[in-house]
């Protein structure tokens, strides 16, 4: 009985073919085309290449680099603050409090992401609480001069997307368990082996579960740039919207989409090539065959 | 804020008075907007096909959409609307006409919106696309509150499409603790933008305000369409200026004023006016008026064709042109309603910083009226290059 089981997945297909496949289509075919005046937004009846060209000139490209760079501290960011928060959690932390603890990473995290990230643009002004405390305690001297620049949006990238690192992170190390922790105490390693040769391999996938969730979002990011990046902390995502929004021009808009998901795609392409290869030589070494002896 | 506000926060009393400001303000609003955008395009479905809906008098729709200017209307004249005639009113907010253009183009009369307040000078390519529907004029007998001077003007002679709202011009705000010469002219603010106040200034988030910095401080002609100028305008912008840009804000009074976060701002002077009101320092800001010439805008009422709310649309119209309302918005928003004798009655009233709001006759003499040319797209060119320059 095949078609039943087919059956069951037409909801799903239908949504991915209706929502993802046909949207993005539309997407690349205009960035294939031009605007054609102050009020048409795209036309495609001289296809070129030209406006990737165009999202591609020094000035345009400059904001994908930062953008990349944003991307790639903001989650290596994540996940240097995320790992020993979970560890603790998932290790040391009884696990009666597991819970609360989950409990309170989301809570600030069904909060609106907007809100969240205005406060900050409160935090960081220049005479804003965290100002004034700093100079008070004479760690600064003078206004605090983060709002409106790139470290101010990776601090509003970092906070905005930790939960989606430390709940992967946690389900990882959670099921990795006890059990196979005191198994490598009792054959002779100490703490720091079992975390290197137990803990971390068998918890990769979260890991890089973790590393996707953040980088993927991060990268098309665009209310945390707005709100708090102002001139010099632009991102990718405001260009694309200010094509669409502001400048109509669908087409030189789409391009950029079109070149921010490429640049995803190889970002994430090169580090699972480094990943593999960082691997090869651990893989070989330890490799445990199981089977009659011959 | 408005005693009226139907959200409830507790905190204490400076802190109530950053979040009530954050919640209203331009960035929760043009961001929250931004982002909805999909979902609302999606959402709206058109009321009639083909055509749009003409007001003829009938009983009001229960709602009322309108997509305006930041901070650009007095709560307390939508709350007494909703209240003595019932329609629920949703505010949407954009940064320049270019974003409400784009909207309703991409939208093709379903962007469900009604009213819409364009500046004069794009209503007639805005009609002449469709974007706008006549108005009903027999529904608005109140635009007999309003003075001629600001009536019949160039882009719609016999207000077929769009009444007066708000007129305004642009200038600058400077931190006076940090600046401390006097600045008086565009060349002193692009000058101080370079020096005193490099990567503490910010621009409007408006290409033709924008460019007009450039055009206004040179003796050029806002509406050239000259290749050479233009030319100049880009290379001066993008290569010399944008580098010591902070921040494209249309709404600087919403947060850099009262905050302090920047040293000069462009800014158009009734957002000027509510930044210094609430910054609570008023010594500490200097107001100038653009020279040797700015502009002059006015923004209109219109209505969206589509508009699936057309009766309420007309009686909220009609609504505001009443003195009393007329005299709150300005108030409110700090920008001249185009009233009969509302610069007297402010003036009894007690408004403060008046001067702001009216302007003397050798003054409106400095301000020009833009126009949409065909170097619009250009403008538009020019202002993205400078967006991502300054993020160089």
């Amino acid at each position: 009985m095949r078609s039943p089981r087919f059956a069951l997945a037409i909801p799903a297909w239908a949504w991915l073919v209706l929502f993802f496949v046909v949207p993005v289509g539309y997407v690349i075919w205009f960035s294939f085309g031009y605007k054609p005046g102050i009020f048409g937004t795209h036309a495609n009846d001289v296809l070129s290449f030209d406006r990737y060209v165009e999202a591609l000139s020094p000035t345009f490209f400059q904001t994908f680099l930062n953008t990349l760079w944003v991307g790639l501290a903001g989650t290596a960011l994540c996940l240097l603050i995320a790992f020993p928060v979970v560890y603790w959690m998932a290790v040391k932390v009884s696990p009666s409090k597991r819970g609360l603890l989950i409990a309170l990473v989301m809570i600030p995290f069904w909060t609106n992401f907007l809100v969240r990230t205005i406060g900050w643009q409160v935090i960081l002004a220049p005479e804003g609480w965290l100002s004034t405390g700093l100079n008070t305690i004479g760690v600064l001297d003078g206004p605090l001069e983060i709002l409106y620049t790139r470290t101010a949006v990776l601090i509003g990238v970092v906070y905005n997307y930790l939960p989606l690192m430390i709940l992967p992170l946690f389900v990882a190390f959670d099921r990795v368990g006890a059990p196979l922790r005191e198994a490598s105490k009792d054959l002779g390693a100490g703490p720091i082996a079992t975390l290197a040769r137990v803990t971390i391999p068998l918890a990769r996938p979260g890991i890089i579960a973790g590393v996707l969730l953040v980088f993927i979002p991060l990268m098309g990011d665009y209310i945390t740039a707005t709100v708090l990046g102002g001139a010099k902390g632009n991102m990718v995502g405001q260009l694309v919207a200010s094509q669409f929004q502001t400048a109509q021009n669908w087409a030189l808009g789409s391009a950029m989409a079109v070149l921010l998901m490429l640049v995803i795609a190889l970002s994430v392409a090169i580090g699972a090539v480094i990943l593999w290869i960082l691997s090869l030589p651990f893989r070989s070494a330890h490799r445990l065959v199981l089977g009659p002896e011959s | 804020m408005t005693a009226d506000t139907p959200i409830r926060i507790l905190a204490n009393a400076s802190a109530s008075r950053i979040i009530g400001r954050e919640l209203t303000r331009r960035g929760f609003l043009s961001a929250a907007v931004a982002v909805g955008a999909v979902g609302a395009l999606a959402a709206c479905t058109p009321t009639s096909t083909g055509g749009s809906p003409q007001a003829s008098g009938g009983p009001l729709e229960n709602k009322l959409s309108i997509y305006t200017w930041g901070e650009y209307d007095a709560p307390e004249v939508m709350s007494a609307f909703t209240s003595e005639l019932g329609p629920q009113i949703v505010i949407d907010s954009f940064s320049s006409n270019e974003e409400l253009i784009s909207k309703l183009v991409a939208a093709k009369g379903t962007s469900g919106y009604d009213i819409v307040v364009p500046t004069g000078t794009f209503i007639p390519q805005m009609v002449e696309n469709g974007l706008l529907t006549k108005l009903n004029r027999d529904l608005i007998p109140n635009i007999e509150h309003m003075d001629s001077a600001f009536l019949g003007r160039d882009w719609d002679p016999n207000n077929d499409y769009s009444i007066c709202k708000a007129w305004g011009t642009t200038g600058f705000v400077y931190d006076k603790s940090v600046i401390t010469r006097e600045l008086k002219t565009w060349n002193d603010f692009l000058d101080a933008a370079q020096n005193e106040a490099s990567g503490k200034t910010s621009v409007l988030d408006d290409p033709g305000d924008i460019t007009g910095i450039y055009f206004w401080a040179n003796g050029i002609d806002w509406d050239t369409t000259d290749a050479g100028n233009l030319d100049a305008a880009e290379e001066y912008l993008v290569n010399t200026l944008a580098p010591h840009l902070a921040a494209f804000d249309s709404y600087p009074g919403g947060q850099s004023i009262p905050q302090a976060t920047m040293t000069l701002m462009q800014v158009w002077n009734g957002d000027a006016r509510i930044g210094i009101l609430e910054g609570g320092e008023p010594d500490r800001w200097q107001w100038v008026l653009g020279a040797p010439v700015t502009e002059i805008w006015m923004d209109n009422w219109a209505i969206a064709a589509g508009a699936p709310n057309p009766e309420a649309a007309h009686a909220f119209i009609n609504y505001v042109l009443t003195p009393e309302n007329s005299l709150a918005e300005l108030d409110y928003i700090g920008y001249h309603t185009g009233g009969t004798d509302i610069e007297q009655a402010a003036n009894d009233a007690g408004f403060e910083m008046l001067d702001l709001v009216f302007f003397t006759p050798e003054q409106i003499a400095t301000m020009r009226t833009g126009k949409v040319t065909e170097a619009q797209g250009r403008l538009v060119d020019i202002w993205n290059k400078m967006k991502a320059a300054a993020g160089a």
